[in-house]
């Protein structure tokens, strides 16, 4: 009787269990069918993602070759504006060199003219046959004084038309090779051996003797060069005994030239401007304000290089030249 | 003394569910005569004759409920189609039900017959209002109104929107043994009832905060003068406006805010409806949540009831949580209880049901109001 009760009861158990799944498949049946449709629906929103992806690589890979245009664009108005720029320097350069130019020029114009006008009164003379020796004389001493005059101012001229084409630098005519730095530096102090044994002055060189470098020669040697000469002119006034010092280092990826005098420095307020095109202190004593601009165009331009000065009163100037171990062709 | 009795079964037969909740309800009640209850049933179940059978067993009983897409108890946790009915017992406290039909026609009358009817059964001093109402026929928001102006705003009033399984179909509300649509049914406690809530939502904003330029009623047309359509797809990556993106309402000059949930939206008008009312001018801020949000604000919503408990001994725990939150927490919709059952001592008998709009006042002491996607607890006792 017992028995017979509880396998009532679980009979009833089992029935409200049976109950109870069949009403869980059925929501989960349910959910299936939802879960179908949300799928699908996914799946359409998926394609329309990839679609609106598509569209937009699409328009991003216009946009990039309209960037790319633009870039090309850009980089030819910049590098016709550095052009411009060049021009325009060259220009203010020429206007320089005329402003130079025309002084001797001048100068012999106004002695060439008044020797022509005197020469026609003396042509005169001679042929009405009334030469006197006093006028003779006067004639000969006017056209000795007019051509001094003339040639000085000429040759005047003419030194300032060479630095004008130093200026220029003529970039083809030359030679690039590789070489040893040092002894390529002692060298250029033996060909300045005729203008240094005129000065009190003693200049050296130091640094590894094995440093080599694939660059210009003349153009170097133009700045060693010029770099003394300004010395010479400027850092000693009362002539007092220099030390010139030229040093070499290599350091990663750059060769650097260090030259130091112990004169009595540039003015602070110079400094800004000894690299630009006339700017000199000595105009009086014939100086162009050219020497450091060529050097400066030089570094720059031909040996891809930078220049860096520094100096204090009394204690000297540092010329610090960094030089890259390749020099590619420009 | 004021006790609290759950029963809970998830055989899907009516006649059998029925009998189980009365059978577990009865050994609990060990001999005391229940003075009311609270019946959530799923919507596939015969109402009718659940209620029948549970008047047959306690006929003097004032039942109240109705249809829930999921219901959870301290019995058997969360289940779907299952059936859950809680029963209180007291001298002290006096528990009335009250119905009001056809809310859609006239909410106002409606929420004053509810009410009316549940006050006339009781001498003493009403003390919470309990309502499940409606919300398919009119916005649910003019119904909670309703009843909070016919309340004058002095009860407060906690209670959850009847649903369907996102079906939106029909939903039921219970009154005595009557199965009822469009209607407003409550339960007035009445005495020395002591109570707590606590109300928790766990979202996150999702879009810049803007104002709803152009609302009617329940339909949203402008958010700062655009479309509010495109401001939902600007957001949404073009997908339409879902349950899971409600939209934050915010009060004047408040960071407190409720939640608006969109059902749906019209491309001729470019406009989105949502389930309840959105005044127009109010700051709205489209919403995200997940999982862990929403199980974090559901024990945030438990422990705040707790330790505003102004008693020591909480005899019940009853909680009002949108279907959506479940429907986010997917496979782990039972998490949500368990995240609250794990702050309450085990012997405390608990029910509540996933709802189409949650009631509860937005601060305390005020007036009554809806709620979406947000979770509610609420806790009684004498002691």
């Amino acid at each position: 009787m017992e028995s017979n009760l509880d396998y009532k009861q679980q009979l009833k158990q089992l029935k409200k269990e049976n109950r109870i799944l069949a009403k869980k498949l059925q929501r989960s049946q349910e959910r299936q069918i939802q879960l179908e449709e949300t799928n699908q629906k996914k799946e359409s929103l998926l394609k329309r993602v990839i679609v609106d992806l598509e569209e937009s690589r699409n328009i991003l890979e216009q946009r990039t070759i309209e960037l790319s245009e633009t870039l090309a664009q850009l980089e030819a108005t910049q590098k016709q504006l550095i052009e411009s720029e060049k021009m325009a320097a060259l220009g203010n350069l020429v206007a320089g060199v005329a402003h130079e130019i025309n002084t001797p020029v001048g100068n012999s114009v106004t002695a060439a003219s008044t020797l022509a006008q005197e020469t026609t009164s003396f042509n005169t003379a001679v042929t009405a046959g009334q030469l006197k020796r006093s006028a003779l004389n006067n004639y000969l001493d006017l056209a000795t004084e007019a051509s001094e005059i003339i040639l000085s101012n000429l040759q005047r001229a003419g030194e300032l038309i060479q630095s004008f084409k130093q200026v220029a630098v003529d970039r083809t005519s030359l030679e690039k090779r590789t070489f040893a730095l040092k002894p390529y530096l002692s060298e250029i102090l033996i060909t300045l051996e005729p203008q240094l044994k005129k000065t009190p002055h003693k200049v050296t060189v130091t640094g590894d003797e094995d440093i080599a470098i694939q660059s210009y020669p003349g153009a170097l040697a133009q700045i060693i060069t010029n770099l003394i000469t300004n010395s010479i002119a400027h850092a000693y006034p009362n002539n007092e005994p220099g030390q010139i010092q030229l040093d070499v280092r290599q350091q990663p990826q750059k060769i650097v030239i260090q030259y130091q005098d112990d004169g009595c420095g540039i003015p602070e307020n110079h400094l800004n401007s000894i690299f630009e095109p006339f700017f000199t202190t000595n105009r009086e004593g014939g100086g162009s304000g050219l020497g450091l601009h060529i050097v400066y165009n030089l570094v720059a331009q031909k040996l891809q290089g930078t220049i860096e000065v520094t100096s204090q009163p009394n204690l000297g100037t540092t010329f610090a030249i960094a030089l890259p171990l390749l020099n590619k062709d420009r | 003394m004021f006790k609290v009795v759950v029963g809970h079964s998830n055989d899907p037969d009516s006649a059998e569910a029925v009998a189980e909740i009365l059978e577990q309800c009865l050994e609990s009640l060990d001999g005391e005569t229940p003075q009311a209850g609270i019946l959530f049933a799923a919507c596939d179940f015969d109402h009718s004759l659940i209620l029948k059978q549970i008047k047959q067993q306690f006929p003097d009983l004032e039942l109240v409920g109705g249809t829930s897409s999921g219901e959870i108890s301290s019995r058997l946790g969360f289940q779907q189609d299952s059936l859950t009915l809680m029963l209180f017992c007291s001298d002290e406290i006096e528990i009335t039900a009250g119905i009001g039909d056809r809310a859609s026609e006239d909410p106002r009358a409606a929420a004053k017959g509810a009410i009316a009817t549940a006050q006339s059964k009781t001498s003493r001093e009403m003390t919470l209002c309990l309502s499940f109402i409606d919300g398919l026929q009119l916005g649910s928001s003019k119904i909670v109104k309703a009843i909070g102006e016919e309340l004058d705003g002095k009860i407060p009033v906690f209670g959850g929107v009847t649903a369907d399984d996102l079906k939106f179909e029909q939903t039921c509300q219970f009154y005595q043994q009557e199965v009822y649509t469009d209607a407003i049914a409550v339960l007035i406690f009445s005495g020395n009832l002591l109570f707590s809530a606590g109300i928790g939502n766990g979202w996150h904003s999702l879009s810049k905060p803007k104002i709803a330029t152009k609302a009617e009623n329940n339909i949203l047309y402008e958010i700062d003068g655009k479309p509010a359509l495109e401001f939902y797809q600007y957001y949404l990556n073009d997908s339409a406006p879902s349950l899971k993106y409600p939209l934050a309402v915010f009060g004047d000059n408040s960071d407190k805010f409720y939640l608006r949930v969109p059902n749906a939206y019209d491309a001729r008008f470019n406009s989105v409806q949502f389930f309840g009312d959105i005044p127009q001018g109010a700051t709205v801020q489209i919403m995200d949540t997940d999982a862990q949000g929403i199980l974090n604000s559901s024990q945030a919503s438990i422990s705040h009831a707790l330790q505003n408990y102004p008693g020591t001994k909480p005899a019940a725990a009853i909680f009002f949580s949108c279907i959506t939150r479940s429907s986010i927490l997917g496979t782990k919709a039972a998490a949500e209880y368990q995240a609250i059952a794990s702050c309450l001592k085990p012997a405390c008998p608990g029910i509540g049901f996933y709802t189409y709009g949650e009631i509860a006042p937005l601060e305390k002491g005020g007036a009554a109001f809806l709620h979406h996607e947000t979770a509610i607890s609420l806790i009684l006792g004498t002691k």
